[in-house]
């Protein structure tokens, strides 16, 4: 229990550390289902070995995309979410690795993205691994993470 | 003296971060190029010479650290300086990167002034020399 408060507040600090450094966004929790436009995903290998997912809304992942580039994000391509979305979830993931034990290697894979929609709860689902939810707004954008870890 | 830079990176977002800092850093800069992973830098190495390379770690192909070591196995491009810029940044993989020659080492995320601030490391203030 107390491991798991660890393993959240780690997180928690890990995301606000990459949207707010390199997208200057500020995210507040909420406690609300997330209905997201697209996906990316990192798997991750190491001491710990798991999964870091983040559901984006289109609004979020434009938002931090105009607050990276500035006007070079005037006219937003398909290729720049995938690639922005990927490369968050990179940072949360490599970022939370590093807070958990920085004298540790881990191996961080390629990240992978889909364009799908969906709605992200707060609910439970049948997984048996431990994972951690969290929701997050930003001017009236949404944020979705899952974190699960398959081996500690 | 006119600088000739590569950034290596499979982000095209953190490739033109990068681009912009080291563009209002105060150096001159004669040319930046851009390689999408570590093959890509090869090739474009094969071709041309760079007074600095800006490497992620974590890419498809050819990672960043086979590029660093490639690079400071060959004799004609080993002293070319190299900064690392990565997310997968733990202390051993970092100095795993200065072992094989790397000049610095940027944990992403990092604020734009940390990155400008591994360019004066590496190329000295303004590029007038350290």
């Amino acid at each position: 229990m107390e491991n798991s408060k660890k393993i959240k507040k780690l997180l928690m600090n890990a995301i606000y550390e990459v949207f707010e450094k390199m997208f200057f966004v500020f995210l507040e929790p909420v406690e609300r289902n997330v209905k997201y436009d697209m996906v990316a995903s990192l798997n991750f290998d190491g001491s710990i070995k798991g999964q870091i997912t983040a559901y984006f809304t289109h609004g979020m992942i434009e938002n931090m995309l105009k607050n990276m580039l500035g006007p070079q994000a005037n006219s937003i391509t398909d290729e720049m979410i995938e690639d922005c979305a990927k490369e968050a979830v990179n940072m949360m993931g490599g970022n939370l690795l590093h807070k958990f034990d920085a004298e540790k290697a881990f191996y961080l894979f390629i990240p992978f993205f889909e364009k799908k929609a969906g709605v992200f709860m707060k609910q439970e689902d049948a997984s048996t691994e431990p994972a951690w939810k969290l929701f997050f707004e930003s001017e009236k954008n949404l944020l979705g993470i899952k974190l699960n870890i398959i081996t500690a | 003296m006119s600088l000739k830079i590569l950034i290596v990176d499979d982000s095209k977002a953190i490739r033109s971060v990068i681009k912009k800092i080291v563009t209002i850093s105060g150096y001159q800069i004669d040319q930046i190029r851009e390689a999408v992973n570590g093959k890509d830098a090869m090739d474009i190495l094969a071709q041309d010479r760079f007074n600095l390379i800006v490497t992620d770690l974590n890419m498809p192909e050819i990672t960043g650290m086979e590029l660093l070591n490639w690079l400071k196995n060959n004799e004609t491009l080993k002293e070319i300086p190299v900064i690392i810029v990565s997310a997968a940044g733990n202390f051993s993989q970092k100095e795993e990167a200065l072992k094989k020659g790397a000049s610095c080492f940027v944990r992403k995320p990092s604020l734009p002034e940390e990155i400008r601030q591994a360019f004066y490391e590496v190329l000295g203030i303004s590029g007038h020399g350290k």
